[in-house]
């Protein structure tokens, strides 16, 4: 880890912006913006959080779930070889995706196809909207 | 009609590049295609003369009664030609797609792989 107390670290011009966006790093640590890309969805059931790893077995995925969140774990190898063009992005990756509000923690599931990574997380029946009759006296 | 519908429906999807790495091995040239989302039915692959065409196109149908509150990715239609060289051999080309990746393997022809030249002493 480098650490850079330069007074201008950490400070990105439109310039730097817009080269990151034109020639992205294909190391992920050196990138801008998060990986993996992550969607987040609900229904009256269930959280729904949706990754894009393409070329990730399930078995090489860490998946911890704590309190509050979802952490997201893992390692993109690069293969052996002569490059003559690289574009897919190598290396450590680590998403946390905040969970907030009451999931029954023994009833989540994960599951992967064509790269894309679906973890299915039940809402406890604390945190589920309940309808409440109202009596006329 | 039906047709102006089918097209609606394609424009509707960003098209993409994906991401792609070729590399040189022993046995020949690879290139790997990042396809999340693209399954084996909804993957062409068009070899035509020297142009290998890949295209493939994810979706993601959200099921009844769920909405999105973070969205980062979003489905789209893969789209990426390659030339292929007149080394490779075009009979042999194998693709597999795995976890999303398509790995497309180009062997190179018998008579282009490398060879010692013997010396003779004359």
């Amino acid at each position: 880890m480098v650490i850079d107390l330069s007074p201008f670290y950490g400070a990105t011009t439109p310039f730097d912006r817009l080269f990151e966006t034109l020639w992205p790093s294909m190391a992920i640590s050196q990138r801008g913006t998060a990986y993996p890309p992550v969607n987040i969805g609900e229904d009256d059931e269930n959280l729904y959080v949706r990754c894009e790893i393409p070329g990730m077995a399930i078995a090489d995925i860490d998946l911890t779930l704590t309190d509050s969140s979802l952490v997201i774990k893992g390692e993109r190898k690069a293969e052996r070889g002569k490059y003559y063009r690289q574009e897919r992005p190598t290396g450590v990756f680590q998403r946390v995706v905040n969970i907030s509000g009451g999931v029954s923690r023994d009833k989540v599931t994960a599951t992967m196809r064509d790269g894309l990574l679906e973890v299915v997380l039940p809402k406890s029946d604390e945190s589920k909207p309940k309808k409440i009759s109202i009596m006329t006296v | 009609m039906a047709d102006s519908v089918a097209k609606a429906e394609e424009r509707r999807l960003p098209r993409v590049k994906p991401a792609t790495d070729i590399i040189e091995k022993e046995d020949g040239f690879y290139i790997y295609l990042d396809m999340p989302g693209v399954s084996k039915e909804h993957l062409v692959i068009d070899l035509n003369e020297d142009e290998l065409k890949v295209s493939g196109k994810a979706e993601y149908a959200l099921a009844e009664g769920q909405k999105l509150g973070h969205v980062e990715f979003g489905g789209g239609e893969y789209f990426r030609s390659f030339t292929v060289s007149h080394i490779v051999d075009k009979e042999r080309i194998k693709a597999s797609l795995r976890d999303g990746v398509l790995e497309l393997h180009l062997p190179r022809q018998e008579k282009a792989q490398p060879r010692k030249i013997e010396i003779q002493a004359g």
